[in-house]
């Protein structure tokens, strides 16, 4: 009995330290607006909705083990879905009201395609999703009352109870930093960003994270503990839709304007690059993956021209430029993490602090040593435990 | 929570075919585990055990045949129906999935719980109450099995015993009424195996359930069986207590050979 009492106060020390870990970014995280300018925003922002994308094709290949490459395609039903819903032509709906149909849209998107998702396994899945893309593409251009064809529409900015996420209407000043469209939806990112992380995280500690992982591991032995494989393979690909519908919905605030070209295979193969850099199954390997494959092509078209090796934008002399040399490097990222990190950056992390920790016991007072040595392994293996989701 | 008090109800095996493409895998097999008895089904290699296995907990379809537990009729019911009536098994090679201990002894735990995806992912107070609940009755089932200081550890850092220990405690988070074990001592040591010979006896005693073994180690088929099922080329060649098994000539002649006739029964 007092040994689980003691355990419970240790496992609550634990979520006071996290707590207090997940205070601190957030805090930064918040006042990074009145700092930095529209370029590092947009970064922030493009990051932020990759990131929910990229949690959500992490939920369904990397912890339920089924490949996808129709990604883009649930990101193209939430952005589009969103256009439309707000928009004219369209019903013209509550800006609001219209996000939230848009990622229940992209939800039933997924949903109409899970007697093959719940069907198919692994590779195969990847193989059947490939069709989801090209199809939506097409249909992005050729049905142009809805998408507006090759040229693509303009995004109707977001608006909640008469304020409106975009540079005017009403005016706004904090603090003396004049809070525009970036700045705004900065808030709305972060908002949605911690939505993604609480849920996903909910999802993968609860039932079906452990059936979801139980299927990738063994189809057979999750079966005969009672977990219903098909319903649960093609939940795991309704929620993954949902999230990139989310995360569709932040791309079209942000851009502002949705074109057809964006949302092709290249950005599906993309949000894979992401999940295999953070690392299979971890939001938060994800999250770090996403912001990596998002924020290099930008930042290095930025500062094109104090890099060497690369061309500025349009300068046209058959060198490499940014935007290639970005793709090179994340494709070199690939291919070092899957020799040296396989479990990617987040394992990367876990590794690194776990062999910081056991440094540290050795190098404390020579008389605690051998005494606060159990308590020690306790709290090792539970944080193994909070690490694996 | 629902808990399982009631005695298990018979398993009945009737005339069960398994056929794949011309091989006859099982041959008309028939017999009866009576509820709270452990019940062997011995044999020598690819003599019909894990197909018979495979076919109790659902993931074969007999070509003809059926099984029966209490009312319901397992032969026509998907794997996870039949792991909601009540029917756990272990495998002969350990199929256990990634993570710690706690987290393949919880799946053991998803039939007996409820919380969906919207209730899991909004971490909704009655997810919350079940997932703790739940975790708690995993932690006694891994005491009860010797795994509790393991609990918290990945399962892929655990020694193989103590690995298919865990197989063993996952099965049995499913509070099962009727328990399949798959050669649960393949491979362990002697003291693994007394060991492992004491948490069956255990289990047996403490929650009444029927136990179906499949197991090479005679000593252990003998110490722990009330009755034994011999199956060889896919055929039940004799039924009886152990005693009655061990000098049925059919039996020895299927183990050990005897000149030609082995030939003959191929």
């Amino acid at each position: 009995m007092s040994d689980l009492l003691k355990k419970s106060t240790l496992l609550e020390r634990g979520g006071l330290l996290k707590q207090g870990r997940l205070l601190l970014p957030a805090l930064l995280l918040c006042a990074l607006p009145f700092y930095l300018d529209a370029f590092w925003l947009r970064i922030g922002l493009f990051s932020m909705a990759a990131a929910i994308g990229a949690v959500g094709l992490g939920l369904l290949s990397g912890t339920a083990g089924q490949l996808s490459l129709g990604h883009a395609f649930f990101l193209a039903v939430g952005a589009y879905g969103y256009v439309w819903l707000a928009g004219e032509p369209g019903p013209g709906l509550p800006p609001a009201v219209a996000a939230v149909l848009a990622v229940l849209l992209a939800g039933a998107a997924g949903g109409l395609f899970s007697p093959v998702a719940g069907r198919v396994k692994g590779v195969y899945l990847g193989v059947a999703t490939l069709a989801l893309v090209f199809l939506g593409h097409h249909v992005l251009l050729t049905a142009d009352s809805v998408t507006g064809g090759f040229n693509g529409r303009s995004v109707p900015p977001l608006e909640i109870g008469g304020f409106t996420f975009a540079e005017t209407d009403p005016e706004l000043t904090v603090l003396g930093v004049p809070f525009g469209a970036e700045e705004r939806l900065w808030y709305l990112g972060l908002v949605l960003f911690a939505l993604t992380w609480f849920t996903a995280r909910g999802l993968l500690r609860g039932r079906p994270g452990r059936a979801l992982v139980a299927l990738r591991d063994s189809e057979t032995a999750a079966s005969v503990m009672g977990v219903h494989v098909a319903r649960y393979r093609s939940a795991a690909f309704v929620v993954s839709s949902m999230y990139a519908g989310l995360a569709g919905v932040l791309l079209a605030l942000s851009f502002r304007r949705v074109v057809p070209d964006y949302f092709s295979l290249l950005l599906s193969v993309d949000y894979l690059a992401m999940i295999v850099i953070g690392g299979l199954g971890s939001v938060a390997g994800a999250t770090a993956g996403a912001v990596f494959v998002t924020a290099l092509p930008l930042l290095m078209t930025r500062y094109a021209d104090q890099l060497p090796l690369v061309a500025t934008p349009g300068s046209g002399d058959g060198s490499i430029g940014p935007t290639e040399a970005s793709r090179y490097l994340y494709g070199a990222a690939i291919v070092v993490i899957l020799l040296y990190a396989p479990d990617g950056l987040h394992g990367l992390a876990r590794r690194t602090r776990a062999r910081l920790r056991r440094k540290s016991p050795d190098t404390g007072p020579p008389g605690a040593g051998p005494t606060s040595r159990p308590p020690a392994t306790t709290a090792n293996a539970a944080r193994t435990k909070e690490h694996t989701p | 929570m629902t808990t399982r008090t009631a005695a298990p109800p018979a398993l009945e095996v009737r005339n069960v075919t398994v056929r794949f493409a011309g091989l006859v895998a099982l041959d008309d097999v028939s017999f009866t585990v009576a509820p709270g008895t452990v019940h062997a089904v011995i044999g020598p290699n690819g003599a019909g055990k894990s197909t018979c296995f495979n076919v109790l907990s659902g993931l074969y379809r007999p070509t003809a045949g059926t099984v029966r537990l209490g009312d319901a009729e397992l032969t026509r019911l998907a794997p996870h129906r039949i792991a909601a009536l009540g029917v756990a098994r272990t495998f002969q090679n350990i199929v256990t999935t990634q993570g710690t201990v706690a987290d393949n002894l919880m799946l053991g735990r998803h039939a007996l719980s409820r919380a969906g995806f919207a209730a899991s992912a909004l971490r909704l107070p009655r997810a919350v109450r079940e997932q703790r609940e739940h975790l708690a009755k995993a932690r006694e089932i891994a005491e009860l099995t010797g795994l509790g200081a393991h609990f918290d550890a990945p399962v892929a850092l655990l020694s193989y015993g103590d690995r298919k220990r865990v197989e063993l405690a996952r099965a049995l988070c499913l509070e099962p009424r009727v328990l399949l074990l798959d050669e649960p001592v393949a491979g362990m040591n002697a003291a693994e195996r007394t060991r492992m010979t004491e948490v069956v006896r255990e289990i047996r005693a403490e929650l009444g359930l029927s136990v179906v073994l499949v197991e090479h180690d005679m000593g252990l088929v003998m110490r722990l069986a009330d009755e034994v099922t011999v199956l060889d080329f896919g055929k039940a060649i004799a039924h009886g207590t152990p005693d009655q098994v061990r000098r049925d000539p059919e039996v020895l002649r299927a183990y050990l050979g005897s000149g030609t006739t082995g030939e003959d029964a191929a």
